[in-house]
């Protein structure tokens, strides 16, 4: 178990920064997602950590100590690749026993930590095959326990559920992180799905472009997102963006959009900034729909289509310049080309500068 | 590799192809065995017996091919006063030493140029492979004058070196290919898990061995029917099979039935370490083109 700290940390690759001043404290036993499109430099970051790649600029600390020259093998930590990477001539127990081997533990050390490393991830029926022999998720079980076994400082996962499916990927989240809960190490998880990030992480650091865009529990990510990128690339479906004006009526705020006025709340309105032009954004979950007139403020717009999604529809509707997605219940009864009416809850609705994106609230 | 099912239809034209395609294997067939057929049945004929051949057009006479008393007495003579033991023995030496020299250095090298990136890479890459471009007979003469300022004319460590010369490049430019098909991740795996960049290169070996089976295979091959190399640098004191079997043809005597015993000691080897890597040779062959 280990705190790790990460301190003013530069990637360049030739000269393209890939990973940007990068600050982030990992607590000793959290589980921190590192969360981002492909190309954001999460994957960077993990192998600076891991020492598969040299760090270009800044420090990388395991408990206070700097790690930067240590070679891989002595920085104790455990790594589960997106492809596994799992030796395909050796067996799965052989697989499981490699970091053990190579620390030059007794054979009875190595039986017996393999077996209940197996045990635990419910592969001990398998220990004689070959990877080629396993399925997708047995697979990466075995690359977990490969990383289990020797009971390092840190795992680093990058991406290791991103190729099972659907159904395994939902029960393997929760496997993941009652594994990191028992064990009580040190993680960091790689990944693009926000799900995953929100789902399973005590702390997710978002990144985009090389940069740390926001550090944050799950709840204050998707709740209080620092910007417009972050908002909209947490959630899903994603969140609705509108640009808007915000003018001044009968002493209030209100923004308006072809579509609609509505005014802030009070204690928005003494969030906000110079600018009067700004970005609006709702989850779809924030918006109601409605295909008769409700009393207070609404938008009005046309029903463009709706999808089914088992417990909930989403309605994609109209309006003059954009279209909004809503999330419904099913009882929701409203067809194409259906006028419709929107309410906003207000509590719940952000505003972003229409130039640098930053949050307003 | 599963192969597809081939769709095929039958019209006049693929009938004729397919009456062509056996006609043309069976003789390919002759053409490619009757020789060594022939030099395997006249080594253990007596050199009278070897030369009784019927007229032509006389199908009935091929059968004095088959007329014959068997006689070990060629195999006898080259083994018993002809030294051939050693020849073979410097052969097999000769052959084996560069493959393993060049599997060895050819590997590192390989995976080197597979895994690292520097200035120059691909130059030195092309710089590598281009020294098999030039013919042998080119660089013999300096060859010869470097090996003999250095005292390996005639010795199996020159001939060796010699062999690894040619051989090496050759090693790096297809172990590259098997290298490049390895995916970093596994290697990467093994020193997180612990291991030096050396464990970690000698781990992902067994997944380049196909590769490698099939290598040793052409550069023995290389090495064991090379004439050139083996009578101008091996000459006198590390004499090699096809040498020795070239000796045999003496102004005043060709001694056919030695020759001939000769030929099969030279081809039989060969033949076997075929037969036992077969399996390799195939998948070696493909693997490197098409990744796994």
């Amino acid at each position: 178990m280990a705190t790790i700290t990460i301190r003013n940390v530069w990637k360049y690759y030739g000269t393209d920064p890939a990973v940007r001043d990068l600050n982030i404290e990992c607590s000793d036993g959290s589980f921190v997602s590192i969360l981002g499109p492909s190309g954001c430099g999460k994957s960077s970051t993990m192998r600076m950590i891991a020492g598969l790649e040299h760090i270009s600029a800044g420090d990388i600390l395991f408990d206070g100590k700097r790690i930067n020259d240590l070679p891989p093998k002595d920085r104790d930590v455990a790594m589960v690749f997106e492809n596994y990477a799992l030796y395909p001539h050796k067996t799965v127990f052989d697989n499981i026993a490699n970091p053990l081997r190579l620390r030059g533990f007794s054979a009875d050390k190595i039986a017996e930590r393999v077996t209940s490393a197996a045990k635990l991830l419910e592969i001990d029926h398998l220990m004689n095959r070959r990877p080629q022999e396993l399925s997708g998720g047995q697979k990466q079980r075995v690359a977990i326990g490969r990383a289990i076994v020797r009971e390092p400082k840190l795992f680093l996962f990058d991406e290791p559920i991103a190729h099972l499916d659907a159904k395994l990927r939902a029960h393997m989240r929760g496997e993941i992180k009652h594994l990191q809960r028992t064990l009580g190490t040190t993680m960091i998880y790689v990944t693009h799905d926000q799900l995953e990030a929100l789902s399973m992480a005590d702390m997710i650091a978002v990144m985009h472009d090389g940069e740390l865009q926001q550090w944050g529990t799950p709840r204050e990510i998707f709740n209080h997102p620092v910007n417009a990128w972050v908002a909209g690339f947490v959630g899903e479906p994603a969140m609705n963006f509108l640009t808007c004006e915000l003018r001044g009526e009968g002493g209030q705020t209100v923004l308006t959009h072809p579509n609609f006025a509505i005014p802030l709340l009070p204690e928005q309105v003494t969030r906000l900034g110079s600018n009067r032009s700004v970005r609006m954004g709702v989850r779809p979950d924030a918006l109601t729909i409605d295909t008769t007139r409700p009393g207070g403020p609404v938008i009005e717009g046309r029903i463009f289509v709706t999808e089914l999604l088992g417990g909930d529809i989403i309605v994609d509707v109209q309006l003059a310049d954009a279209r909004v997605r809503v999330k419904a219940s099913t009882e929701f009864a409203g067809q194409p080309d259906d006028t419709c009416y929107l309410t906003v809850n207000r509590d719940k609705w952000h505003l972003f500068d229409i130039e640098d994106g930053h949050a307003f609230f | 590799m599963a192969s597809r099912d081939v769709v095929q239809y039958k019209s006049p034209l693929t009938l004729a192809f397919k009456v062509f395609s056996i006609a043309f294997l069976t003789l390919y067939m002759v053409w490619t065995l009757l020789p060594i057929f022939i030099m395997f049945v006249s080594s253990f004929k007596d050199l009278l017996e070897a030369f009784k051949i019927p007229e032509v057009g006389d199908w009935a006479g091929s059968t004095v091919f088959f007329d014959f008393t068997p006689t070990f007495k060629h195999y006898i003579g080259l083994f018993g006063d002809g030294n051939f033991g050693r020849y073979l023995a410097n052969s097999l030496i000769a052959a084996g030493g560069s493959a393993l020299i060049a599997v060895t250095f050819g590997s590192m090298a390989a995976y080197s140029l597979s895994r690292v990136d520097f200035r120059g890479k691909n130059d030195l890459f092309f710089w590598i492979i281009s020294t098999r471009m030039a013919p042998v007979v080119a660089v013999m003469v300096p060859l010869y004058a470097i090996f003999r300022s250095l005292d390996l004319v005639g010795t199996l460590p020159g001939l060796i070196l010699a062999y690894t010369t040619f051989n090496l490049p050759f090693a790096i430019w297809i172990l590259k290919g098997f290298f490049d098909n390895v995916p970093y991740s596994i290697e990467e795996a093994q020193m997180v898990d612990g291991a030096s960049r050396f464990q970690a290169f000698m781990s992902i070996l067994p997944l380049v061995a196909p590769g490698i089976g099939a290598f040793i295979v052409l550069c023995v091959l290389f090495a064991w029917n090379d004439f050139l190399f083996a009578a101008i640098i091996g000459s006198g004191g590390a004499k090699t099979l096809p040498v020795a079997t070239r000796e045999l043809v003496q102004p005043q005597n060709i001694q056919w039935g030695k020759i001939m015993a000769a030929g099969v000691v030279t081809t039989l080897p060969m033949m076997l370490l075929g037969l036992v890597v077969r399996k390799y040779l195939v998948t070696g062959m493909t693997m490197g083109a098409v990744k796994g």
